[in-house]
C-alpha cells in the first residue's frame, strides 16, 4: 500500500512585486520631494525593506540614501514627534 | 568644475528679512570662492520635523552652482560660523561641467526671472543682467515711508475721477 501522500503546503499567492522607480522612470528619487519618500517609510519613521516594498536593489540604494538626507535637513522624521505635554 | 547644490535651514524665529541677508551674504561666499552661481530657490519657512535648537520652524534655501572642491569647504565653514543656519547639505550633482551649458542655463534663468521688466531691452551681456538685478535689489530696498507713500497715491486715485 503506497504511503499517503504528504499534506501539500500550504499555497501562497506571492504578488509580483516590481520596482516602482524602474516602472515608472520619471518618478526621480530625491531628497527634496518628500512625499514620495514617505511613501518607504513606517509610521514609525522606519525605511521599508527591499523585501517588502520590492524596489530594486539599485533603487533601494538610492531611495535610503534621500531619506536620510531628508532626515537631516528636518524634511522628514527620523521618529514620530513624541506628544505634547 | 562640478556641480553642486546646497541646502541650508535658517532659524525659523528670525524675519524675514535677516534670512533674505543671509542668501545674499552665502550667494556672495560661493561667487568669491570661485563658485558660478547658477540659480538659488528660496523654498521658504517650513515646520520642522523635528525640534532643532528648540524651535520648529526653519527657513529653506537651495543654492545651485558649480565650483571646486574648495568652494564647498568654505562655505561650509561659513555656515558652520554662522550660528543662524541650523543645517546644511550640500550635494554634488556632476563631476564635470560643460561651461557653454552652463552659461546657457544661468541666462534663461535670469531671463524667467525678468521677462516682465525687461521687455524687449536686450542684454547679451551677463554682467549688465547682474547690474540690473542688484538695482532691482536697490529699489526693493526703500524705506517703508516711501512705499507707504506710493499705497496712498494709489489709494487717492480712484477719488480723483
Amino acid at each position: 500500500m503506497p504511503v499517503m501522500p504528504r499534506r501539500r503546503r500550504k499555497q501562497f499567492f506571492v504578488r509580483r512585486k516590481v520596482c516602482r522607480f524602474c516602472v515608472d522612470t520619471n518618478l526621480l528619487i530625491e531628497y527634496k520631494d518628500v512625499n514620495t519618500l514617505r511613501q518607504f517609510v513606517t509610521e514609525r519613521g522606519k525605511i521599508i525593506p527591499r523585501r517588502i516594498s520590492g524596489n530594486c536593489a539599485r533603487h533601494q540604494r538610492q531611495l535610503t540614501r534621500a531619506i536620510k538626507q531628508a532626515r537631516l535637513l528636518a524634511l522628514m522624521p527620523y521618529t514620530p514627534q513624541a506628544p505634547v505635554a | 568644475m562640478r556641480r553642486y547644490e546646497s541646502v541650508w535651514v535658517v532659524n525659523g524665529d528670525l524675519p524675514d528679512e535677516e534670512a533674505k541677508a543671509i542668501i545674499d551674504k552665502f550667494s556672495r561666499i560661493i561667487t568669491s570662492q570661485g563658485g558660478v552661481l547658477v540659480g538659488v530657490e528660496d523654498w521658504g519657512r517650513k515646520k520642522l520635523a523635528y525640534k532643532i535648537q528648540g524651535t520648529l520652524r526653519g527657513y529653506y534655501v537651495a543654492a545651485d552652482f558649480a565650483g571646486e572642491p574648495a568652494t564647498v569647504k568654505e562655505l561650509e565653514r561659513n555656515y558652520r560660523i554662522d550660528d543662524r543656519i541650523i543645517r546644511y547639505l550640500t550635494i554634488k550633482k556632476a563631476d564635470h561641467i560643460d561651461p557653454a551649458a552652463l552659461q546657457e542655463e544661468i541666462a534663461a534663468r535670469s531671463k524667467s526671472h525678468q521677462v516682465g521688466e525687461l521687455e524687449g531691452a536686450a542684454q547679451p551681456e551677463g554682467v549688465s543682467e547682474s547690474e540690473a538685478v542688484e538695482s532691482a535689489a536697490e529699489g526693493a530696498a526703500l524705506s517703508p515711508q516711501d512705499s507707504s507713500l506710493v499705497e496712498s497715491a494709489t489709494a487717492s486715485l480712484p477719488q480723483e475721477d
